[in-house]
């Protein structure tokens, strides 16, 4: 890596806050020309909001950047662009009717007589592919691609603009295994030819594999800067944590669960028929909560929504109190289970609707009806209880949800199933987005709701929040189920370390 | 808070509001003409058809989609009662029939609608695009283009006099505004149409909502076609001409939403009622024809904006924002 210290890209002494809330402290980042750059962090850690700085995207509230070793303001993408920096979304912008080539040079194409010229256009598209080693071909239409083809259409688009900087934000997660492969050889033939990568991702395995250099933050401060022989996975690991035994933040805790309480759920055997999970077996008692650890993409929302029946499972059993399921969300709202959904804003709840017939969507069948009509008493009484029992701001009834805070869409969304007799209640992300005060409220409320025997799911990408109000953790990964944490001391790091497949018991803070 | 609720209770009466100012108008200029029984009523007539079509189509709108058919499955079901009534001899009994064969038309049309959209996951627009075409066609066979007309018997012509037509959209409106308010059904509606992924989750089978509601399009959409049919005292397979436009100007003009899950039966008639008094006193006002077109559109523009002002549209407002932020 020799005469590659040449610095592409510094960010200095950045500072960010939204509405009070600093995000971003003091923050430094820099590229250098060649060079694969990691940006790793918990969940909120702030890599995402560095990145749109970068981008454009936010402002920074102080700090520079520098080019090439000169300041630039960056205001909008366009100015990235006319930089060389080119960002890979997780959402692509390819279309899919047009070619390879049509869609790599959109907007730019090469005419000749003020017509595109489409054999200049395939010729350029193929300089390309061949520098690079791109498995494409220029003629193909998007569509008949699959979507780490189209991916690599994106990068190759910025590449055309002469980018000398690319941005990839978790690329791998919608990838396959063999798709992975084929971008990291991808990556590793950009850097030879002086491209620089900034990458991120929550996978340690794709980092120790890429990366030259590794910026790990935490809680919005630089962590750590590692060099390459730096990057061992008990280090990083600590580092994003922070303080190896901070109690106070939670990061570790004695679990207890008791097995004599009787079964309230039973999973055997549940497969995906897109092999995003397969054989998961594991128990849940009454009061128990359950907590689902693992990366984004190991396969836990899959499987909730395959208990709750949201979506079919190819094969297996889901058993409630002794009787077997036939899982499709209104046969659970019947037999008891609730689930609350990981993305609120796209599957939760109705913004256009006020909370009361937010709330009252599940429970039409408790609902009294006058004839065909519905009580509208009844359903302001439910709506009211809702809102004092958990505290919904603003306490009007017909507040429409799309206006509200997240913390109290979220309470919403749960107060609908708080309005049931529940047996079972899933929730995906319950606190993703979410104030740290209402992010307790909804931690009572499950803990509530597990005294009263309740059994609980929570799938959380968030480790405090995990080892804080479970029980019994499992861990997946790939689709699998890999690690159970039971009756034991755990912690951050373990929960972390089983995710990403380092089962080794000799932990790093021992 | 108190503010809120000031201009909360504003846009909830913007559309009377805007009623009344038209209403005054019109008793100001032309105060002999205008505010007689005589006059209202037959304002009122001109747009029944109107008025009980988007009772029905309100539904698909609300779920976010569109009905472009409407014009000639009005036509088709006009053809059918008028077909009917006439081979069984203009008698009491043939009208019986062809009402029940024109509403099972219409009922069949919102089916098909219905399934193809939730099946096979095509657009209502493309879906009613090509009906539209299937209607047309279908009434040109029947009535091998040609027109037929019907002045037999009483209980025939009765459906489309002043006051049945009137009253007919009364009580269809009426049912219209408590099946989507006070129902289940009606709850589940706006929930699809506000956001169908979350319905799903809440145990609401939306492909079942959903043709359940290009049903009720197609019913009222046939109780258009012969009233119509009715008034007319013929049919052909034009007869509906000009209906979706209307249809879906008197539902955008009431507050309707074309995205989904926003909209009233109330506001809808409101749109119709608006559209026929706008008729009406460009017609008092002796406004040429060739200039009322333009003055229509004008009016339209100025009246909902009034009225879209009052609302403000703070929830998508706000939901834009939070998408950005996040």
């Amino acid at each position: 890596m020799s005469g590659m210290n040449e610095i592409i890209l510094e960010a200095k002494g950045i500072y960010k806050s939204f509405s009070g809330v600093p995000v971003l402290q003091d923050v430094h980042f820099d590229v250098r020309k060649g060079e694969v750059h990691a940006l790793m962090g918990e969940n909120g850690a702030g890599k995402s909001t560095l990145i749109k700085i970068i981008t454009g995207v936010y402002s920074k509230d102080a700090g520079t950047i520098e080019w090439e070793g000169k300041p630039v303001e960056i205001n909008n993408y366009q100015d990235c662009q006319k930089l060389g920096v080119a960002c890979i979304y997780q959402e692509l912008s390819v279309i899919p009717p047009l070619t390879v080539a049509q869609n790599v040079f959109l907007g730019r194409e090469p005419r000749t007589f003020g017509l595109i010229d489409y054999a200049k256009m395939n010729r350029m598209t193929q300089e390309l592919i061949d520098r690079y080693q791109f498995p494409l071909h220029p003629a193909t239409l998007v569509e008949n691609l699959g979507m780490g083809q189209r991916q690599l259409i994106e990068i190759l688009k910025g590449l055309s603009q002469n980018s000398k900087l690319l941005i990839m934000d978790e690329p791998t997660a919608s990838l396959s295994g063999k798709e992975a492969e084929t971008l990291f050889h991808i990556i590793e033939t950009l850097r030879s030819e002086g491209v620089s990568v900034i990458y991120i991702s929550h996978r340690l395995e794709e980092v120790y594999r890429l990366s030259d250099r590794l910026t790990i933050l935490r809680d919005g401060q630089n962590a750590a800067v590692l060099n390459r022989e730096e990057i061992v996975p008990k280090k990083v690991i600590a580092t994003m944590i922070g303080k190896i035994v901070d109690e106070s933040a939670g990061s570790k805790k004695m679990l207890h669960s008791d097995d004599t309480a009787p079964v309230r759920l039973e999973v055997k055997d549940l497969t995906d028929p897109a092999d995003r999970y397969r054989h998961i077996s594991f128990q849940v008692h009454r009061g128990e909560i359950l907590g689902l650890g693992g990366l984004i993409g190991a396969g836990r929302t899959e499987v909730v929504r395959a208990i709750y029946g949201v979506d079919k499972a190819k094969s297996g059993e889901v058993i409630l109190d002794g009787q077997k399921m036939n899982p499709s969300p209104k046969t659970s709202i019947a037999a008891g289970i609730g689930f609350v959904p990981e993305d609120r804003r796209s599957q939760g709840f109705i913004p256009l609707l006020s909370t009361t017939r937010n709330i009252a969507l599940t429970n039409y069948d408790i609902i009294r009806k006058k004839g065909a009509a519905v009580s509208y008493a009844d359903e302001l009484a439910m709506s009211k209880k809702a809102i004092k029992d958990i505290d919904i701001r603003p306490a009007d009834p017909d507040k429409e949800v799309g206006v509200m805070s997240g913390g109290n869409q979220q309470k919403v969304v749960l107060g609908k199933w708080l309005m049931r007799d529940l047996k079972l209640l899933i929730v995906d992300e319950p606190t993703a987005g979410i104030d740290v005060g209402a992010k307790n409220e909804i931690y009572e409320i499950l803990e509530n709701l597990a005294k009263q025997g309740v059994a609980i799911i929570l799938v959380s990408s968030d480790l405090q929040e995990l080892i804080r109000v479970s029980h019994r953790i499992l861990v997946m990964r790939k689709g699998d189920v890999v690690k159970e944490f039971k009756n034991e001391i755990v912690t951050q790091s373990r929960v972390l370390s089983a995710g990403q497949g380092i089962l080794d018991e000799e932990e790093a803070q021992a | 808070m108190s503010g809120e609720k000031k201009t909360f209770s504003v846009s909830k009466y913007s559309k009377l509001i805007i009623l009344a100012v038209f209403i005054l108008a019109l008793s100001i200029l032309r105060p002999k003409a205008f505010l007689t029984v005589g006059n209202i009523s037959n304002v009122l007539w001109s747009v029944s058809v109107i008025g009980i079509m988007v009772s029905g189509t309100i539904y698909v709108f609300l779920l976010g989609g569109i009905d472009l058919s409407i014009e000639t499955l009005c036509g088709l079901t006009a053809v059918v009662i008028v077909e009917v009534v006439t081979h069984m001899g203009n008698s009491v009994g043939g009208v019986i029939v062809g009402i029940l064969a024109a509403l099972g038309v219409g009922a069949l049309a919102g089916l098909l609608h219905g399934f193809v959209i939730t099946k096979f996951k095509v657009p209502a627009f493309l879906v009613t695009f090509a009906t539209q075409s299937v209607f047309l066609g279908l009434s040109m066979i029947i009535t091998n283009n040609k027109i037929v007309s019907c002045t037999k018997p009483k209980l025939f012509t009765m459906i489309g006099s002043t006051w049945v037509s009137i009253i007919l959209m009364v009580i269809i409106a009426a049912f219209s505004w408590f099946l989507l308010s006070r129902t289940v059904f009606g709850r589940r509606t706006y929930a699809v149409g506000g956001n169908a992924t979350a319905a799903e989750i809440s145990g609401i089978n939306v492909a079942k909502n959903t043709i359940l509601c290009y049903v009720i399009s197609g019913l009222t959409t046939a109780i258009g076609g012969i009233v119509l049919a009715s008034m007319t005292q013929q049919a052909m397979a034009s007869t509906g001409s000009g209906y979706t436009n209307d249809v879906i100007t008197a539902g955008v003009i009431g507050g309707v939403s074309l995205l989904g899950g926003q909209g009233t039966v109330q506001g809808a008639i409101f749109g119709a009622v608006l559209m026929g008094l706008l008729n009406n006193g460009l017609n008092l006002m002796s406004v040429p024809s060739t200039q009322a077109g333009l003055v229509k559109g004008i009016v339209i523009i100025v009246a909902v904006a009034f009225d879209a002002m009052q609302h403000a549209d703070q929830s998508r407002k706000k939901v834009r924002k939070v998408v950005k932020k996040a």
